[in-house]
């Protein structure tokens, strides 16, 4: 057993965790924070940056958005279903958080759309002077550098297992297990928790939400995640909030390998459900959240891309109809070679590829009279226009030369949002709705600000949320702190 | 060793002339990304990522493969340095797959560290991904080597470190990559020790999920065996001492956790075994025969000089009540640490169940007592034959009071009418009499009621005794609640089994037992909350199995009252009010509780894994350090293992077992153990999963913290 003495302990060491060490350090605090994994980061090592409105980059780019016209936008997209104080809060604050990020010495490549019909707010970290992969990992190796340079210890491997309230209830300190086993007490006046949701726990999802793992919902794999800090602040007193998966759609044994796959197949073809019918206007299919949704509620949650031989011809003449930051390839010429791949590997069932509509049906367990009749129509419709959900005219292609291709997609995620509750000064709140004492949390953990789905139309939604709460946590625990001494 | 003095990004370093630049930086906190090089390994200067710049020097150098000089000057943040380094990080992520979703190394990945700190991730070139299937062949190592990038640690690790050499570079449809050195791990001699998971910097080659426990610190999961073992026994460490033929040695480690090898060779419930990765090649490790092979061999009782040292007195007096395997163990333990131990025993011999609840031809009492005879060498007090009745008067006496009784009143079924019949008896009544040599009024016809593994004791026991039919009566179908090999061994030796039965009455003569009275059941279970008993009985199936004496396999309890001065539950259990449970302290300051008079009955190793903890508390708690684990043997295992042929086919050792038509006749052991051959063979198939912990930790930029400022 180890005791040590700190004045903050910051639970988990992703963005929000390491923008709450930095702002409690700024302020003379002496920060220990425990990390599970071996590496600081979270799940945003993987991420490109951060939301902002009304920056400089956005001033220099001409892009037209202010924090009145989002905040518009984001109620209307919610409903008013979520914290109207926390949505101003902190889009009003992500200004600053963008500048603040670069005096810690990150750069940016500049503001950007996720997609052509989204909002350029999302911050992209510039990696090695331009838009690259994992910027994400480069704006925490600034954090975590200057909260290092301010004395912050992190106890990499050490899980904390614990939060301890003394009598009066107020926070009073953390218990924490070391990777061989070493039993750690820290006596400390503030907690922030930050760990990043639970999307590495089906069994968390399944009884916060009920999803099925491997029926209704597929690969939410960020090792690590899961849902410990939820349910170490729900035992120490933390009312829990509602919570939802970050939805995105999948080819689940395909994602991860040959990229052309899922580029081409996330490509506004013809998607069609387990009864052969349309579902979606496939012009969404740039939109995974709206996507995620509509596959979700089909029979079985299963929505099948389908194209033909020319439709694939032409992506590899003409190049994709849409691209993205994620699934940007630079050529699809591996294409057929993989799906004969995937075809021939007995545990992938993502892609099927027939020489007849009725084959295709068949191999796909749909009725084929019934596929035939949705692509004779969809073919005539190619001809004039879509009638049915008015997808644009330059992505309605038909499908009529063998081999068919089709692609099996999925309802996955990103991770979970939302399970603590806090206020706009990330403070946690009881099921009394009184504030806990030294107690904070931040990031995707208290994330309820999307409502049911996630905000796609503002990118660079949840790291931003995550780098600005945790912040306000920090800033708040070193108020705390400050106010006990006096 | 000479001292050399040189200057790394402004701060003066003394280091040894032995050591390397990039050794000399991250021993004072000063990161060089570095990606091939490995503290245990041979380096080869192929990733080119921890080039620095020398004062004087055109270019940069590798800082991984130059020794330090006497003036040297080291820039580690160099421009130069920066842009081959971002140019190497650029080419690894060529062949590596870019997007980190799905990739379970993640969070714990070098790869990813590494493009963190140098700030790239593979943008400047054309991807040419390596289309090498993931392979999952294996039961314990998944290989996805399209992660890999060539730094050829898991190359060295198996040839250099283990002299294996299961895997190779080798060139496939043109290009670079580790694969097997054969048809399959097995065929390339794989020991499956782990090494290449351990040093691989991405996720090519991993433990496959399932294999290691997650819900546990890392380090202790690594070797499933002893951290199994509630003792936490160093497993690896004995079998490897029994590979070597060095019995007495094994025999040392495992008295550094427990003082009775011997009986947990011959009893033990070898939880141990569960999770043993060979298990997944084709059997664990045959752990417990191992352990008896080992106590059975050991003739020169190599650590007896340093078992039977004690610390000075302390003057302290500690009172232990009951003789068996828990207040052994902390009597042994407190007597170790300097206090002065007397241990009760009401019977006449010590021991616990080991020496009366539990059948002699499983664990014989001359073994047990060999083993208590250490301990009363050792300095501790043995009382046999005298009964505590309070143990809260006996605090008043003793500076510490041990209640350690375990369960030793055998229950007997309420509903069943039965107290006017004299041969109605629990199965403890049984054991004690045939161990003890106690009187005892049986017929030749008995019924046994339970169907665990202590109403096969009894079944075994009552045969050897010469009866002539002994019947065994449970509710389960099949006697599920027995394991198997225990069930068939007693049906074998002539025992009669009466499963989906229930029980409706006992049924006497003249004061007398003449059968009992039974109905057949579909199926059955308790209640969740009353406990009681729910039936679905078969209509019109009472019968009468006729028998002149009835033996209760139904439980045990701890038969103490109020009157023995301290708090108890509802079943006799004693509690820390504290808590309301029952624990290691009690109702009294200085009085505390261990083994099954806590726990209700459990197995050896509970009860002896619960001494030690007791003796820690009770040595804090009269002023000591807590401190009980001695080492009793030096280990230095070689991480050099070598090659073996068809090592992963080896197969489990069983141990010959006398025919059931002779054991049945005497009480002698039903085996005697493994030859001389087969505890060779058998712990020569054990994977040493412990060497992987001798391994040096993959580390990470974030894990140097540089806290001197340069000067100036």
């Amino acid at each position: 057993m180890k005791n040590l003495q700190a004045d903050v302990v910051v639970i988990g060491t992703g963005p929000s965790g390491l923008a709450a060490c930095v702002e409690a350090s700024e302020a003379g605090l002496k920060v220990i924070a425990f990390e599970k994994q071996n590496v600081s980061g979270g799940a945003a090592n993987m991420g490109m940056g951060p939301l902002g409105i009304g920056t400089r980059q956005q001033q220099d780019q001409m892009v037209d958005i202010d924090v009145e016209r989002a905040f518009k936008m984001f109620m209307e997209y919610t409903h008013w279903r979520v914290d109207a104080n926390m949505v101003k809060k902190y889009f009003e604050t992500s200004k600053e958080t963008i500048e603040w990020l670069e005096d810690l010495g990150v750069e940016f490549a500049g503001a950007y759309k996720y997609f052509p019909k989204s909002e350029a707010t999302w911050h992209i970290v510039a990696v090695n002077g331009g838009i690259g992969r994992n910027g994400g990992a480069i704006m925490n190796k600034a954090m975590l550098t200057r909260a290092q340079e301010n004395g912050v210890e992190v106890m990499y491997e050490t899980p904390a297992k614990e939060i301890l309230r003394d009598e009066e209830g107020k926070i009073c300190g953390v218990n924490a297990v070391a990777k061989d086993g070493e039993e750690i007490h820290v006596d400390c006046k503030a907690v922030i928790v930050g760990t990043g949701g639970a999307g590495d726990s089906p069994e968390y999802m399944k009884e916060r939400m009920g999803y099925t793992y491997g029926e209704d919902l597929f690969n939410i794999v960020i090792p690590g995640l899961k849902g410990e800090g939820i349910k170490m602040a729900i035992a120490a007193g933390a009312a829990t909030t509602e919570m939802t998966v970050e939805k995105i759609y999948i080819l689940p044994a395909s994602d991860f390998g040959v990229q052309s796959v899922p580029a081409v197949f996330m490509q506004p073809n013809l998607m069609v459900n387990q009864l052969g019918k349309r579902f979606i206007n496939e012009e969404e299919m740039q939109n995974t959240t709206f996507t995620g949704n509509a596959i979700q509620i089909q029979k079985g949650a299963i929505g099948y891309s389908i194209l033909d031989q020319k439709i694939v011809n032409g992506y590899k003449k003409k190049g994709l109809d849409v691209v993205n930051f994620v699934h940007h390839v630079s050529n699809i010429d591996d294409f057929e070679q993989a799906c004969i791949d995937i075809v021939n590997d007995p545990a992938n069932p993502d892609v099927v590829m027939a020489d007849s509509i009725e084959e295709l049906a068949e191999k796909l367990g749909i009725d084929p009279e019934v596929l035939e009749e949705t692509i004779d129509e969809y073919n005539d419709m190619c001809d004039s226009e879509d009638t049915l959900f008015y997808k644009p005219s330059k992505f309605m292609k038909p499908i009529s030369k063998a081999p068919f291709y089709a692609g099996k997609f999925r309802p996955s995620g990103y991770g979970t949002l939302g399970g603590i509750k806090i206020n706009e000064n990330a403070q946690v709140i009881d099921t009394n709705w009184e504030v806990i004492p030294g107690f904070f949390a931040c990031g995707t953990d208290t994330c309820t600000i999307y409502g049911d789905s996630y905000m796609f139309l503002l990118p660079g939604n949840t790291m931003g949320y995550c780098v600005n709460t945790g912040r306000f946590a920090g800033q708040g625990a070193a108020e705390y702190c400050e106010d006990l001494e006096d | 060793m000479a001292e050399v003095k040189l200057t790394i990004d402004g701060r003066q370093i003394v280091a040894d002339s032995s050591k390397t630049v990039l050794e000399a930086a991250l021993d004072n906190g000063i990161y060089i990304p570095h990606l091939c090089h490995h503290e245990d390994l041979n380096h080869n200067g192929g990733c080119r990522l921890c080039v620095v710049k020398q004062e004087g020097v055109d270019g940069v150098i590798t800082s991984c493969s130059t020794k330090v000089q006497e003036g040297m000057v080291i820039n580690t943040k160099d421009e130069l340095a920066d842009k081959v380094r971002k140019l190497s990080c650029d080419f690894m992520f060529k062949t590596h797959p870019h997007e980190c979703t799905g990739c379970p190394k993640y969070g714990k990945c070098q790869l990813a560290s590494i493009s963190q700190y140098v700030g790239d991730t593979g943008r400047h070139l054309r991807d040419f991904q390596i289309r090498a299937p993931k392979d999952e062949s294996n039961p314990l190592m998944l290989h996805e080597m399209y992660r890999c990038i060539l730094c050829g640690r898991c190359v060295r690790a198996c040839g250099e470190l283990r002299g294996v050499g299961a895997l190779k570079f080798a060139k496939v449809d043109g290009r670079m990559r580790v694969v097997v050195n054969g048809e399959s791990l097995s065929k390339a001699e794989c020991r499956f020790c782990g090494a290449c998971v351990e040093v691989c910097p991405t996720g090519s080659i991993r433990d496959k999920i399932g294999v290691f426990r997650e819900d546990i610190p890392r380090e202790q999961a690594l070797v499933p065996c002893t951290a199994e073992c509630p003792a936490h026994i160093d497993i690896p460490a004995y079998i490897r001492a029994i590979e070597q033929g060095e019995y007495s040695k094994a025999v040392g480690i495992i008295r550094e956790k427990v003082p009775f090898p011997h009986a947990l060779g011959l009893v033990c419930n070898n939880r141990c075994e569960n999770n043993c990765k060979h298990k997944h090649l084709n059997d664990p490790l045959s752990i417990r025969n191992l352990k008896r092979f080992a106590a059975e061999n050991d003739k020169e009782q190599i650590w007896k000089d340093e078992y039977l040292k004690v610390a000075p007195r302390t003057g302290k007096k500690v009172a232990v009540i009951g003789g068996g395997a828990g207040g052994m163990t902390a009597g042994y333990y407190l007597n170790r640490k300097g206090h002065d131990v007397t241990i009760f025993e009401s019977k006449k011999i010590p021991g616990g169940h080991m020496t009366s609840g539990m059948p002699e031809y499983r664990i014989p009492t001359e073994a047990v007592l060999e083993e208590i005879k250490v301990i009363e060498d050792a300095g501790v007090k043995i009382l046999c034959n005298t009964h505590i009745d309070n143990a809260a008067e006996l605090r008043k006496e003793y500076d510490a009071v041990l209640v350690a009784i375990g369960t030793s009143v055998g229950k007997k079924l309420n509903y069943l009418n039965k107290d006017n019949l004299p041969e109605v008896y629990s199965a403890l009544d049984i054991l004690q009499a045939q161990r003890l040599g106690y009187d005892i009024k049986l017929g030749d016809s008995i019924c046994i009621i339970g169907g665990g593994n202590v109403a096969f004791d009894i079944a075994g026991t009552l045969i050897r005794m010469g009866k002539k039919t002994v019947n065994v009566v449970c509710l389960e179908k099949n006697a599920s609640q027995a394991t198997p090999s225990e069930r068939d061994a007693s049906l074998e030796e002539g025992s009669i089994l009466y499963d989906s039965h229930s029980n409706e009455a006992i049924l006497g003569e003249n004061g007398h037992v003449t059968g009992l009275q039974v109905h057949k059941i579909n199926s059955f279970y308790f209640h969740p909350e009353t406990r009681a008993l729910v039936e679905d009985p078969i209509p019109d199936s009472t019968y009468v199995i006729p028998c002149d004496s009835i033996v209760f396999a139904a439980g045990q309890a701890t038969g103490l009252t109020d009157a023995f001065g301290l708090e108890l539950n509802r079943f006799g259990y004693p509690i820390d009010p504290a808590t309301g449970k029952s624990e290691l302290t009690t109702s009294v300051e200085g009085v505390f509780a261990c083994g099954d008079v806590i726990r209700g009955p459990e197995f050896l190793i509970d009860a002896i894994a619960d001494g030690r903890k007791v003796a820690s508390l009770m040595d804090q708690y009269l002023g000591g350090d807590g401190e009980i684990d001695n080492t009793l043997v030096e280990r230095n295992p070689s991480p050099y293992i070598g090659a073996i042929k068809d090592f992963g086919e080896f197969t489990r050792e069983e141990m010959a077992v006398r025919p059931a038509a002779e054991r049945k006749l005497d009480f002698a052991p039903e085996s005697s153990g493994f030859t001389c051959d087969q505890g060779h063979c058998e712990s020569g198939r054990c994977l040493q999963c412990d060497l992987r912990l001798q391994i040096s930790k993959q580390k990470f930029w974030n894990d140097y913290v540089n806290t001197e400022e340069a000067d100036a």
